[in-house]
């Protein structure tokens, strides 16, 4: 157990075509027995940041190191972490208690009773103790996946990694084995670094998300603060499901026009944007109100393009008046019960606490929404009323 | 449609059997080739085992009269002697050839480190390298810089023992040993390219040490490759014909290979022995074929590879 921290880490890949920068410049501090995610979209870095702390890469600049103490120019071998790769790179040729104890006799000077012992308990905690003398070709991808995870475990490492250990599950599998690892984390409080590309699994697992794009880190914090607080616009975009509507609009004599409706803006909200005129307006679908006829300010008429039925839920894809029904712009989930014709004329409310706004060019955030309508009477959990 | 074809039939066709004159076709073309490739074979057969003035008519069988197993025995004493050499060559110069072959492979496919692609061109420029190219220097080396029959004493450890016969099988050995690695270096990289990068990097996390990786995972690996290298460079080496007669010279020398042997072997002032030829010339293709029996699984399995 142990924090890991990366300091102003750089990895430059060079090849014919020039240079290609796929970590630039990133710092995060990774307390103990924390579960980080790294989240971001494919390309993005996040697998070379794993692989730069696991030593698999050597960034070209920076230093990343543990409790302190650099472990920059150390071989994978010299650092004590453990990874559970996508493919979850089992030794076909071994069996799973082969595979489990391979690490222990190589790493560490356990004897033998002591590594029988530690494969044994590893395998019950993850209940693959009937399976140790197969073979990873005879075992379901779950099995595999399990074993993988037990290779890791046994190590006892300064911290695990894992590089998309659920991609490869399907989906029911998958939100099992989430909730599992979440379990097996806490008992264990072994620092955790995972990469995804699933913003699910980061909202779910994570103590902290770390956000990505093009080498970048966009923002760290808990999961609730980059789904209420994001930075800029890629993180609100990133994080969420469907992702937020963003409307491009300018600031016109206080308010805020866009191609097909003008949004009035209160005071407050206008103090936030620093004179800029050219900006974006996000709002997430679940804050989008349909009501049969718009009444309010912040109400506008509008056409239903599709109707998109999970159940739980309807999401609601929405054309504002005016607006060829194929470039439907807004889209709003509402409950699963409420019942809305396509192609019916309705009205759209945008309602002002809910509403972020964003710089049009750098897509910084300048106004968050409001958090002052969080119920219960506890705020959200790292994500405090501003 | 159907009412025409029925109708052709109504001509010569009706007294033929149905039946597809196509398979046939093809079942003929099969039937030719089968006796084309298995006539030496079958010619090679029949001929050992008939007494030596009766070798005239070669594709006819043994009559009981002319029958006898003495070409056989007679065969079989005279290249016993280079059955000996030539295992003592062939089989450690095969294992060798393997073993640093994918010792090689291992180094420049799976271990990262800079300016590799020098060194790969110089093992596949190994491979182009004719023999004849080389007999004259390879003789010279090993007669004049570094002459085994008197021995290989390093650090007072006999390596070779000072010997005309042994001496001068190591310089084989070493020489088969040398020209192999290429073409197994390249089966094995080949390979090696097809094994998943994160089962070696899964190895490094776990802390195993560039050597355990090779054989611990690696190794364990190659066998389907294994198999084929073996078998094929055991073949190779087995079969040459020209390092043998460059380096031992006569087939009555003492060192003198089975294919060397061979090639004297039934022939003198009065004729050609054929019979007693044939019957050396299965004995010494027996070993190749006893090896493919052997690997033959791994074979199989690294061709499907």
């Amino acid at each position: 157990m142990a924090n890991v921290t990366l300091d102003e880490v750089t990895k430059i890949f060079e090849d014919e075509s020039g240079e290609i920068v796929a970590v630039d410049d990133v710092n995060i501090d990774i307390r103990d027995g924390e579960f980080l995610v790294l989240v971001g979209p494919s390309g993005c870095g996040k697998s070379t940041t794993l692989r730069m702390v696991a030593g698999l890469e050597k960034p070209t600049s920076g230093t990343i190191s543990v409790d302190g103490e650099s472990i920059t120019h150390r071989s994978p071998q010299e650092r004590n972490v453990a990874m559970v790769f996508q493919s979850y790179a089992l030794y076909p040729h071994m069996t799973v208690r082969g595979n489990m104890s391979f690490g222990l006799e190589e790493a560490t000077e356990l004897s033998e009773e002591e590594i029988h012992t530690r494969v044994e308990d590893a395998a019950t905690m993850l209940g693959i103790d009937n399976l140790l003398d197969r073979k990873p070709d005879e075992l379901s991808g779950g099995q595999q996946q399990r074993v993988a995870l037990g290779r890791a475990i046994v190590r006892e490492p300064d911290a695990f990694l894992l590089d998309e250990p659920l991609a490869n599950l399907d989906a029911k599998l998958r939100s099992e084995m989430r909730t599992e690892l979440q379990h097996l984390q806490e008992d264990l409080d072994t620092t955790t670094i995972y990469v995804t590309h699933d913003q699910t699994e980061a909202m779910t697992m994570s103590d902290r998300i770390a956000v990505l794009n093009d080498g970048q880190l966009q923002q760290i914090g808990t999961p609730l603060e980059c789904y209420h607080r994001p930075n800029n616009q890629f993180v609100a975009g990133f994080i969420g499901e469907p992702s937020m509507n963003f409307l491009p609009v300018t600031l016109e004599n206080g308010r805020l026009v866009g191609e097909h409706f003008e949004y009035p803006l209160s005071e407050e909200t206008r103090a936030n944007l620093e004179g800029r005129t050219d900006l974006v307006l996000g709002i997430r679908p679940e804050d989008v109100e349909i009501m049969d006829t718009p009444s309010g300010e912040h109400e506008f008429p509008g056409v239903v393009d599709v109707v998109e039925p999970m159940g739980n839920e309807n999401t609601v894809h929405v054309a504002f008046e005016g607006q060829d029904r194929a470039d439907a712009e807004l889209t709003a989930t509402i409950s699963g019960m409420r019942n809305v014709a396509e192609a019916a004329s309705i009205g759209v409310g945008i309602p002002e606490n809910a509403i972020h706004i964003f710089d049009g060019e750098t897509g910084e955030s300048l106004h968050n929404r409001d958090l002052g309508d969080v119920e219960g009477d506890r705020p959200l959990q790292g994500a405090e009323a501003a | 449609m159907s009412q025409a074809t029925t109708s052709e039939r109504d001509g010569v066709a009706r007294i033929l059997p149905d039946m597809s004159y196509r398979r046939i076709g093809v079942y003929f073309v099969v039937l030719f080739f089968t006796a084309f490739f298995l006539s030496p074979i079958w010619t090679g057969l029949v001929t050992s085992l008939k007494s030596s003035g009766a070798a005239t008519t070669p594709f006819l069988p043994p009559t009981p009269s002319n029958f006898t197993l003495e070409n056989w025995g007679r065969a079989f004493d005279m290249l016993s002697r280079g059955f000996i050499n030539s295992f003592a060559m062939a089989i450690p110069s095969t294992l060798l050839d393997v073993l640093l072959g994918s010792m090689a492979a291992y180094g420049l496919t799976l271990v990262d480190w800079r300016r590799q692609m020098p060194v790969v061109l110089l093992f596949v420029f190994g491979i182009f390298l004719p023999y004849q190219a080389i007999l004259v220097p390879l003789s010279d080396f090993w007669t004049n810089v570094m002459p085994l029959t008197k021995g290989l004493i390093i650090e007072g450890v006999t390596i070779v023992p000072p010997s005309e016969r042994w001496g001068t099988l190591a310089e084989l050995t070493l020489t088969h040993v040398a020209y192999g690695i290429p073409i197994c270096f390249l089966l094995f990289r080949s390979y090696y390219k097809g094994i998943s990068q994160e089962l070696v990097e899964a190895a490094k996390v776990d802390g195993a040490s560039i050597t355990k990786i090779y054989t611990r995972i690696v190794l364990p690996l190659s066998k389907p490759m294994i198999g084929v290298v073996l078998i094929y460079q055991f073949t190779q080496i087995w079969n040459e014909f020209l390092f043998s007669l460059t380096l031992i010279g006569s087939s009555s020398d003492k060192a003198a290979t089975i294919t060397l042997i061979l090639s004297g072997l039934g022939a003198d002032l009065s004729g050609v022995n054929f019979p007693l030829r044939m019957a050396g010339a299965f004995l010494a293709a027996l070993p190749t074929l006893f090896i493919y029996v052997l690997f033959a699984e791994e074979f199989a399995e690294g061709q499907a590879t």
